[in-house]
Parts: structure tokens; sequence; C-alpha cells
């Protein structure tokens, strides 16, 4: 047995679970600038218009009370979790699937988790990790579920 | 309708009118370390392997942002009349996206179909290194058109 395959493993029903983060109005509207920035790539921040996500008129318009968060963040916030917990390593290979369940507001408390539910060494001492995982809001309201597969040499 | 007639229609208008079998893309362009650190900023994604201090790489779920660059491209008026929301991100990663990489990411609707009164579409993904051809994720998107009321999803 050498260090590779001796660590230790995070057992089925293990736990991890973010801070708490409140979803602000500047959050929502990071993910809105961020999706014509990248794409321009010209290294300043490039606007786009009106959204659902950053425009309370235009929200209204399309019968919500105000604005609502961008189902990407939550996935993020996951995915940011998971590089937590088992490094660079979960970005690399893997999956990740997210489905958005119910609409997150201005101001709601959004906490991203993540529980084993299934962990294996496969012959190369690498744990294959499958998680359940969602992000909940203060109250224990889920509005994003889904699962995760997470290739892991490190724990 | 002929493939023909339906290709026209896609193009050069609406999300909306997205119909299944239209080919999106390919798009190409090259993952740059402004593109992996300011979208991890964006998300709080501070880790030292986004933000380039570690073997750079990109956050996979960067190909959400390829499934707007293959919007734009087939349908540059936008998500038509009303919004249009995400409603599934699924994604496997074959390896890591390095920063420097030529990506080139082509889609292909799959589904089109109504539930409840709404319509959902469904894309499916390859994001690839383009020098090589190697497959680097595989993504299905699902989301919904012309979204009104009864918010049930939340995202672009």
């Amino acid at each position: 047995m050498n260090a590779r395959t001796s660590r230790a493993m995070l057992a089925p029903g293990h736990e991890l679970r973010a801070p708490p983060r409140p979803m602000t109005r500047e959050r929502m509207r990071w993910y809105v600038d961020i999706q014509d920035t990248v794409q321009a790539d010209t290294g300043r921040i490039v606007t786009q218009p009106p959204t659902i996500h950053d425009d309370d008129d235009y929200a209204r318009k399309n019968g919500l009370p105000g604005i609502i968060a961008d189902g990407m963040i939550s996935t993020n916030w996951i995915l940011g979790l998971l590089v937590d917990a088992f490094g660079p390593e979960a970005a690399g290979r893997g999956r990740l699937r997210t489905k958005y369940i119910a609409p997150v507001y201005e101001d709601q408390v959004i906490i991203a988790c993540a529980r084993v539910r299934n962990a294996v060494r496969d012959a190369a001492g690498v744990s294959v990790y499958e998680l359940d995982v969602w992000c909940e809001d203060d109250a224990g309201k889920k509005v994003t579920v889904g699962e995760a597969v997470v290739h892991s040499t490190s724990r | 309708m002929a493939d023909s007639e339906r290709k026209t229609v896609a193009t050069g208008r609406y999300t909306s009118d997205l119909t299944e079998g239209d080919e999106l893309g390919p798009v190409e362009y090259t993952m740059s370390r402004f593109i992996a650190r300011e979208y991890g900023h964006a998300n709080e994604l501070h880790h030292p392997c986004f933000q380039g201090l570690d073997d750079a790489i990109a956050p996979p779920t960067l190909v959400h942002i390829d499934k707007l660059r293959l919007y734009k491209v087939a349908c540059p008026a936008g998500a038509g009349p009303s919004a249009r929301i995400h409603y599934e991100f699924d994604a496997t990663i074959h390896e890591p996206i390095r920063v420097g990489t030529r990506i080139r990411t082509r889609g292909r609707v799959t589904q089109r179909y109504t539930r409840n009164g709404r319509d959902y579409v469904i894309t499916d993904m390859q994001m690839r290194a383009a020098d090589d051809d190697r497959l680097l994720i595989s993504y299905r998107d699902t989301v919904i058109l012309s979204f009104k009321a009864q918010a049930s999803g939340a995202s672009r």
C-alpha cells in the first residue's frame, strides 16, 4: 500500500457546505456583464441590453416580481465548493449536472452543498466520487439540484 | 418543412425559432487568461488554478458562454419577444481546458417539445481543441423559450 492508495476517502453521506451568500443585485449583474465581456475578450467590460437578471422593469414585463438570478451562478458556486474540497481535478475531469427548480430572488441567501453518494478507488488509485449537489436557501428550500462526478488523487 | 427552409427560419432571427435538427456553429476562439480569470472573478471562483497561479485552466462552466456564442451567430436578433431562461446544465468534462488552447465548439438542437404550455429546447454541444480535435467537454443544455410568468428556472 502506498500513499496514493492509503489516503482516507470521504465516506458516503459526507456533506460539504459552502458559507451562506446573499444573492445580491451585484452578484446577479456580474453574471450578466461577464457574458459579452468574455466573448469580446478585450480586457474591458462589455454590457448587454436589459435582462431579467439586472433590470426590474424588464423582469416585471416577463411576469416576475423583480430580477432573478441566472442559474449559472448556482452552478458555479457548486463548482467552487467541489474545487475547494478536491482541488483543480474537480474542474478537469468528471461531470456536473444542475437543474434550476426555483427562482432565486434578490438578497435570498444561498448555500451550495454536496453530499457523497458513492466513492470507489479505481485500479490506478484514483478516487471516483459520485455526489448529489444542490443549492438551498437559508430556510432549507432547494432551488437548484443535480449531481457530480469527481476524480481525485488527493483524497 | 424542408431542411433548407427550417435553416432559414432559425438563422438570423430569434432563439425562439430554434428547431430540432438545427446545427449551430462552429465558433472558434482562444481560451485566454483574461477569459478564465474574469469568468472566475464574476463567479467568485478565486482558486489559484483559475487565476493563473498554478497550471492555469478555465472553469468548465464556461461552456455555457459557448452556447451564447453559438446563439449569437445563429440567432443574432436575440431571445425573441419574451425572455429565455436556462433550465438545466449538464457537462461531462473529459480533460482540463488549459489557458491558451484554441477552442472550437459546435452544437445541434436535438429536441424541441412543449410541456405545461412552455417550449423546451435541448442543445447538445461539443467543445474541442481546434488543433487536434480533442474532446474537452460534451454538454447538454436545456432552455425554456419565450418564458412568461410562473418562473421555475432562472437564467439565460
